[in-house]
């Protein structure tokens, strides 16, 4: 018998690779018609939908309320400003984005794992806004204004690079970039370490009488989560050729948390969707009134009450039950 | 081996005023089943939680195999050889069965597999479907555990404390709120167990106390008032006064 969480995460595979194709067919469509808004509001959605990935990883598979993941996000967008600025290679932004979230995620996790539900929630709230006010009370950082003038940068793989103002180019390595966050996030959940993640979420309390030390468990978690927070927000410079400290601020942090929950929490590729779809609702809505955030939560409540598991707790589930009945067959 | 599996010595925990476990001690054979029986607040749950790590005694010291544990947390008692299932059933409800044993067995797989994908735990596969049969839930694997009848969840409960392979076994109120067919089998059950693990059980239906175990340790206001075998305990008066108010 196929082990029933192995198939749920197949299943989320699926509906990666139909976003997937989906997104080949909008690069295809942005390249003839020449777009760049279009495609760098996609690229944005992606980046963000990396964030919400991070959340997801706390909130749907391991049961942690963050709400000062955009702390790790924007940590890792200046960090990758400061280097591009200083020296415009990508790997070496990319390397220190992911030192500095696996360092950050540390003592985050340090702090805010002494304690648990709503007092974490509280805790991760606060440590991001400490964080947020002092980078925008910092000078050298740009403080209010943000850090401006990164410059493009270059993507090199040996065989060929993408340049970070190529539209397309950089749209394509978005979305590969956020695919492969994805497929490392789906991995490990996958593994008896991720599934000791998930037990947690269903019974922190049964978890130490198996054997397991819970609050290491716990902070593994945190640092992934906040490692693929600060590894997303690395391309934003790269993006907009600046970061901000709104980057850092709740509205980001609680995006990602609605994001994660009209996706559908717990399925990983949700908050992709989920960024995906809030972003074009935003942007729809935005042409329209500049009160777009009435429309988001408004619509938030309506996936709340109607779809608790959101977009993909309706739609996994019909795939699921495809996949077990092929491999029954 | 000589020597017994498990011992507790001069165990206490006061609760404010309440002397919960009270200078408890005894010892416990391999390979048999023990029964700790006693009225309700005689301080059975507390002496397993003081000797699974959930509380922490403020006097007295638990040995496995002839080895201290003091102030050991309950996941260092796990890797003691300590197993143990809760009276109020304490299970991951919103996950299959089949992974409710899964997770507990996976402590089982070398360091290595941790980052291999599940699928590559064969051994706890394996330990899962042994346990399902000899539990009779194989029907149910892939039902999520909140969706189990009570019995089945009390035989669940039974069936996740064992997937890790322990030495010692502590089942509190295993046989709680089943029927009486469903009591016998699990008591049969318990009994079928002594041939790896040695157990030891807080029971209340003194029939099936009688029936099953080899030992019987009394309680009584957080202390030990009698321990021996089943007929020597229930002939014993200070016993009878505590059961009945008379000897």
């Amino acid at each position: 018998m196929r082990d029933a969480l192995t198939n749920s995460m197949r299943a989320s595979h699926v509906l990666a690779l139909v976003l997937l194709a989906a997104g080949l067919m909008f690069a295809a469509f942005g390249a003839v018609t020449n777009d760049t808004f279009y495609l760098r509001l996609a690229t944005e959605a992606l980046i963000f939908g990396g964030l919400a990935l991070a959340v997801d990883i706390l909130l749907g598979y391991t049961g942690l309320l963050s709400l000062g993941q955009a702390m790790f996000f924007g940590l890792g967008a200046y960090v990758a400003a400061v280097v591009l600025i200083a020296i415009p290679s990508f790997w070496l932004a990319f390397g220190a984005a992911l030192v500095a979230g696996i360092l950050t995620g540390l003592i985050g996790g340090f702090i805010a794992n002494r304690v648990r539900g709503v007092y974490f929630a509280l805790i991760t709230f606060g440590m991001a806004q400490v964080v947020a006010k002092v980078i925008y009370n910092t000078r050298s950082l740009g403080a209010s204004d943000g850090l401006i003038g990164v410059p493009i940068v270059k993507i090199n793989f040996g065989l060929f690079a993408v340049s970070s103002d190529n539209p397309v180019g950089f749209f394509l390595f978005t979305m590969a970039y956020v695919g492969a966050l994805y497929l490392i996030a789906a991995y490990i959940l996958d593994t008896p370490f991720g599934r000791l993640l998930i037990a947690l979420k269903a019974n922190e309390r049964r978890v130490p009488f198996l054997g397991y030390h819970a609050t290491s468990a716990r902070l593994a978690a945190y640092v992934l989560a906040a490692t693929i927070a600060s590894l997303s927000g690395a391309l934003y410079p790269m993006l907009r050729g600046f970061a901000s400290p709104e980057l850092l601020f709740f509205a980001t942090s609680g995006n990602a948390v609605i994001t994660v929950i009209t996706g559908g929490a717990g399925t990983l590729i949700g908050a992709i969707y989920g960024s995906v779809l809030l972003t074009v609702i935003k942007s729809y809505v935005g042409s329209w009134t500049e009160h777009h955030l009435i429309v988001i939560g408004i619509l938030f409540m309506l996936v709340v009450i109607f779809l608790p598991n959101g977009l993909m707790g309706v739609v996994r589930p019909w795939v699921e039950k495809l996949l077990a009945r092929k491999t029954r067959s | 081996m000589s020597g017994p599996v498990l011992e507790a010595r001069e165990l206490s925990i006061r609760f404010g005023g309440l002397r919960a476990v009270d200078n408890v001690s005894f010892a416990v054979e391999r390979n048999l089943v023990t029964t700790v029986i006693g009225p309700n607040g005689a301080g059975k749950s507390t002496l397993f939680n003081l000797i699974s790590g959930l509380a922490r005694p403020q006097h007295g010291t638990v040995f496995i195999e002839g080895k201290p544990y003091r102030n050991a947390q309950p996941h260092q008692m796990q890797k003691a050889g300590l197993a143990r299932s809760f009276q109020i059933t304490n299970l991951f409800f919103d996950l299959p069965v089949a992974e409710n044993l899964r997770l507990a067995a996976q402590v089982l797989e070398p360091k290595r597999l941790w980052t291999m994908p599940v699928s590559a735990s064969r051994r706890a596969a394996e330990v899962v479907e042994q346990l399902l049969e000899r539990f009779g839930l194989q029907d149910k694997a892939g039902y999520l555990a909140g969706a189990l009848s009570h019995g089945e969840q009390r035989r669940l409960e039974i069936a996740v404390a064992l997937a890790c392979r322990p030495k010692i076994l502590l089942l509190d109120e295993p046989t709680q709120g089943m029927s009486h067919g469903d009591t016998e089998h699990t008591a049969g059950l318990i009994r079928s167990l002594t041939s790896d693990v040695t157990v030891l059980l807080i029971e209340h239906d003194i029939g099936l106390v009688m029936s099953i175990s080899d030992q019987v340790i009394v309680m009584h206001q957080g202390q030990k008032l009698a321990e021996g075998k089943p007929a020597e305990v229930r002939a014993n008066p200070a016993v009878q006064t505590a059961y009945f108010g008379h000897a």
